[in-house]
């Protein structure tokens, strides 16, 4: 009895989460480890490892007495730092929370149908490939007047024709991005406000509250939670994306991220130049700040109900 | 009595009730209306572009990209739209809403009819039906024979993305079928592991997993792309899947089990059906993820012997036919066309994703 | 205020009518019960007379005024939920402020009413805790002081004791009606339990199906039910109804005949009687126990007759006949009630005993 229980409880174990455990320890955990031997080798094209050594580390940061830290920023990696710390707060702030939080209360407090609508069209961007997106964005803001960004300025308010790519590279990729952010954050907030019990609403109401009173005393508090977590969970998945800033700039020194940074450095399509090391060293960076917000999410987490012991004892 | 008269006695005098009631009923228009007004204007700069290369694709001629029939469109469009708006707001009655929409549409597409009728063609999508397009446009010696037909990167696109929405899926279900309801040794380690991991997007890791995928020599395979893409969000899906067990009450499984079933007869015939909104949700999202995957496909060397869509659009664009606009917006809508017909259609079940486990 | 009126009032959810055409009105001071069962309309009467839903049809006034289009923040209605709807993120005190926020008081003033409140509804010393800290009697009682604390027009009451466990419900039920008495403030509780609406309101509005029933005293709605709806929900246990035939020779059930006074116009009828009417006196209409079940202070029987099934009371708290037993059933003319089948109206003047 005891026997053919623990058998089965262990065929259990194995169907059950056996597949997710492989696939996680093989493509998320064992990467990590990968990636922390990696950032201390020499690495490059050759896919070999020569030495052990942080002389990659060496082209990020160079020693200096001058500096409190010991330490100063070269300016590639400064340069990036800064674009990553600029493209994120801008894209984190005005798109992925804010309008976010703005197209949530705006589209609940239509009726469903209607502010079902909008939320489709703003989900839009995130639906179409990401290829078409780019495209679409470097039609739009063609510098010519055959971009629809031109054509509109020009004939439609009078004004001269913008090369946004060239002139606003860091507008370009914040809107671009920012777009497809705040769809999250809307899908999000729009389920938290509507698990508000609606007696709430109904007694707010009934005590005077107009519109924004509601929004203040009865929604926003609600919402603090998924707030947190929208805030934590897009910085960091706005600072490890690329995708959309390499189909739309390619290259280009203006807005080469961090992560844009460690991919062109290595696996981009014609231009990544395989040097693998420099790249697994500036991931290093990112996952440093990977497991920080882990530990913040931590604390947004409601431990007991995740926890929660399960009911039947029988396998 | 005076003491809890003063407490609780309403002002003797009575408000002017018909100046409130007029002050709501212009408020409750002025809200609606600016709301409206407000997510409509915020939505012109998502929906035109949109709408901008529906057009090219079946208006642009070889050449030069012609946005005058965009303009024209719109032109037609918008008086439409807002006089339908207009109707609906002046007639509550169902039926009048029914005519009027009717009325809206025929106008719609009579002004279209008229206005761009003419430059309207199929001409572009030409590429869905032969097979050599690139030796058509440029000839045999400069194509060199390597662009395949767009069917081709079609299947392969399918192929990716369905096996890998199968697979994410299949392993989300069971993983978060067994977290929710099983007891076993390491269970909240597990979980808490499983809440650090939801941090490392694949898109962090590409240079790692690149180097797992090469020794164990996946690289230029359909398979390597199928692989990444299933852990792709996988700690994410757990967590919704997990959600949505644990939301499917204790009694049916317990009530099972005194019937005679096993647990995996439980789980099969009475936990699963009840979670399959979540199900659906997780595909369409897993599908859509799988169907528009760039960075993976090329950085894991596919696209060196398989097609796939993004890789065929991108190549259409930038190396091909970069000024053939028409075409290449034929196939922007082409490729976009199965993840917004999927988005359409099951709409309805991306809404019930909430977040597991955060604090409410 | 002096009056509240609801006037041809309907409400339509899609194709179907919560409520259905009611009219009623209510005097300042009145304490008001709308009973129903579940889904009759009575919540939803509510909230339009709270602003929160707008009526499809017909007016609602207030001192004779329309206030149909008056949003429900210019009201000035205090409500209770049945879930008492505290706001979770503001403490005791806080929540009962909430009101006096939007009525621009000043602060000490607002905060000594608040304690002048609390005080009445006996939460004085909770007011620093958050609600999920409260027992369900306790929020009761920070919903109720939140809702009076505005000094409302109305106060409306929404099945406010059925969370509520037996005891705390039965001292509830005093502590609201006290209040409401102090205060002397309008009021409409809605409910689906007839004990809560016969011993708090002055009057009770018995609806069912998005209609008014019956309206009127407790008394008379026990003694008179102008309905068959209004005479089965109210009293437990519930009133015999026998479905029969009336004739120019008396009330005929089945296979008996039993004797009537008044009109005799030959129609289909149903005798009401309640239970506590029906006596096992030795004489009557002979009978078989089929149950007896032991209420504590008295016992119900259910009997099996010519008539049909009937229940009836002793007030016996043991069983005094056993299933199987014969008895004989009676009961007076004047208990009698009957019921024009097809109508479904009580018939004046008629009367039948056995």
């Amino acid at each position: 009895m005891s026997a053919s229980s623990s058998y089965r409880q262990a065929t259990n174990f194995a169907v059950f989460l056996g597949p997710a455990l492989v696939f996680l320890l093989a493509l998320l955990v064992a990467p990590i480890i990968v990636d922390l031997v990696v950032a201390f080798t020499d690495m490059a094209q050759t896919v070999t490892i020569n030495e052990f050594t942080t002389k990659q580390f060496g082209k990020l940061v160079h020693a200096s007495d001058d500096s409190w830290l010991g330490f100063e920023l070269r300016g590639t990696f400064y340069r990036a730092l800064s674009l990553t710390a600029v493209f994120v707060f801008l894209t984190l702030t005005i798109f992925n929370v804010t309008f976010g939080l703005i197209l949530a209360l705006t589209t609940t407090a239509l009726p469903d149908r209607l502010g079902a609508f909008f939320r489709a069209v703003w989900l839009l961007p995130r639906m179409a490939p990401s290829v078409v997106y780019a495209l679409l964005w470097i039609w739009v803001v063609d510098p010519t007047e055959r971009g629809l960004l031109n054509q509109l300025l020009v004939h439609g308010f009078g004004m001269a024709p913008v090369n946004m790519a060239l002139n606003h590279p860091m507008a370009l990729i914040v809107i671009s991005n920012g777009f497809i952010g705040a769809s999250m954050g809307m899908l999000i907030l729009t389920s938290s406000i509507r698990s508000i019990p609606q007696h709430l609403f109904h007694a707010a109401r009934a005590d005077g509250a107009g519109s924004l009173s509601v929004i203040r005393h009865v929604v926003l508090p609600a919402l603090r939670w998924p707030l947190s977590y929208i805030t934590v969970f897009q910085t960091l998945a706005l600072l490890v994306s690329f995708e959309y800033i390499f189909l739309l700039m390619g290259s280009s020194r203006s807005t080469m991220t961090m992560a844009m940074l460690a991919y062109t450095k290595t696996l981009a399509p014609g231009i990544g130049s395989g040097q693998y090391a420099y790249g697994a060293a500036i991931t290093l960076i990112l996952i440093v700040i990977g497991m920080v917000s882990a530990l913040l999410l931590y604390r947004l987490t409601n431990m007991k109900a995740l926890l929660a012991k399960p009911r039947i004892e029988v396998h | 009595m005076s003491g809890l008269q003063r407490i609780a006695r309403p002002a003797a005098a009575s408000p002017d009730w018909s100046r409130l009631a007029v002050r709501a009923r212009r408020l409750g228009a002025l809200r609606r209306w600016s709301l409206v007004g407000f997510l409509t204007l915020v939505s012109i700069p998502i929906l035109l572009p949109f709408f901008w290369v529906v057009v090219i694709s079946f208006s642009a001629r070889t050449g030069g990209v012609d946005s005058a029939v965009l303009w024209r469109a719109c032109a037609v469009l918008v008086p439409c739209v807002l006089g339908y708006a207009a109707a609906h707001v002046l007639f509550p009655a169902r039926q009048h809403r029914m005519v009027s929409a009717v009325v809206a549409t025929a106008v719609a597409v009579a002004g279209l009819w008229l206005l761009v009728g003419s430059d309207l063609h199929l001409d572009n999508y030409r590429f869905l039906v032969s097979p050599n397009l690139v030796e058509e446009i440029r000839g045999a010696a400069t194509a060199g024979g390597q662009f395949p037909w767009v069917w081709n990167a079609f299947f392969n696109s399918l192929a990716v993305a369905a096996t890998s929405m199968a697979a994410k899926v299949t392993i989300a279900t069971l993983a978060g079928y067994y977290l929710s309801r099983f007891a076993f040794r390491g269970r909240s380690l597990f979980l808490q592991s499983l809440l650090i991991l939801e941090v490392f997007h694949p898109w962090m890791l590409t240079i790692p997993i690149f180097l797992v995928i090469f020794w164990v020599g996946l690289l230029n395979t359909l398979s390597a792309p199928i692989l990444v893409l299933t852990v792709i969000d996988l700690p994410f899906f757990i967590f919704i899947m997990k959600g949505f067990f644990d939301a499917v009450p204790w009694d049916i499984e317990m009530s099972a089990m005194t019937d005679g079933a096993t647990r995996r007869q439980a789980f099969w015939h009475v936990v699963l059906p009840q979670a399959y909104g979540g199900i659906i949700a997780i595909s369409v999202l897993g599908f859509i993820r799988g169907w528009e995957e760039y960075v993976f496909v090329t950085a894991l060397r596919t696209g060196n012997s398989y097609w796939v869509m993004s890789t065929y659009l991108y190549y259409v664009a930038e190396d091909v036919m970069g000024v053939d606009y028409g075409l290449v917006a034929a196939v922007s809508v082409f490729y976009m066309l199965p993840s917004l017909l999927l988005y359409l259609f099951l709409q309805k079940y991306l809404t019930q994703l909430t977040l597991g486990g955060v604090k409410g | 205020m002096a009056r509240v009126e609801l006037q041809n009032v309907t409400k339509d959810w899609g194709t179907a009518k919560a409520v259905d055409d009611i009219s009623l009105s209510l005097e300042q001071g009145e304490f008001a019960a709308v009973l129903g069962p579940s889904g009759c309309g009575k919540s939803t009467t509510l909230f339009m007379l709270a602003g929160i839903y707008m009526p499809t049809r017909g007016d609602i006034l207030f001192d004779g005024a329309r206030v149909n289009d008056v949003e429900a923040r210019d009201r000035n209605v205090g409500i209770v939920f049945q879930s008492y709807a505290l706001y979770p993120n503001m403490t005791v005190l806080q929540n009962i402020l909430f009101p006096l926020r939007f009525k621009k008081v000043p602060k000490a003033e607002a905060e000594k009413s608040a304690r002048e409140i609390a005080e009445l509804v006996e939460i004085s010393s909770l007011l620093d805790r958050k609600p999920s800290q409260l027992s369900g009697g306790q929020q009761q009682r920070v919903a109720l002081a939140r809702a009076l604390i505005k000094k409302p027009n109305l106060l409306l009451l929404d099945e406010p004791l059925s969370n509520l466990d037996a005891t705390l419900r039965l001292s509830m039920r005093m502590e609201i009606r006290r209040i409401q008495r102090e205060l002397g403030v309008t009021t409409i509780l809605v409910t689906h339990d007839q004990i809560e609406a016969m011993t708090m309101a002055d009057r009770i509005i018995c609806m069912n199906a998005g209609r008014i029933e019956q309206e009127g005293t407790p008394e008379a709605l026990y003694t008179r039910p102008e309905t068959v709806f209004a005479a089965s929900f109210i009293g437990s246990p519930p009133i015999n109804l026998l479905p029969g035939e009336l004739t120019a020779d008396g009330l005929r059930i089945g296979e008996t005949l039993l004797a009537t006074r008044g009109e005799t116009n030959a129609r289909s009828v149903k005798l009401g009687i309640r239970p506590e009417h029906v006596v096992a006196n030795g004489h009557g209409i002979p009978a078989e126990i089929i149950s007896a079940e032991a209420l504590g202070r008295e016992t119900l029987y259910t009997a099996r007759s010519a008539l049909g099934d009937t229940r009836f009371l002793e007030a016996t708290s043991a069983p005094k006949y056993k299933a199987g037993e014969q008895v004989r059933l009676s009961f007076d003319a004047a208990h009698s009630i009957l019921f024009d089948a097809e109508r479904d109206r009580r018939l004046e003047g008629v009367s039948a005993h056995a």
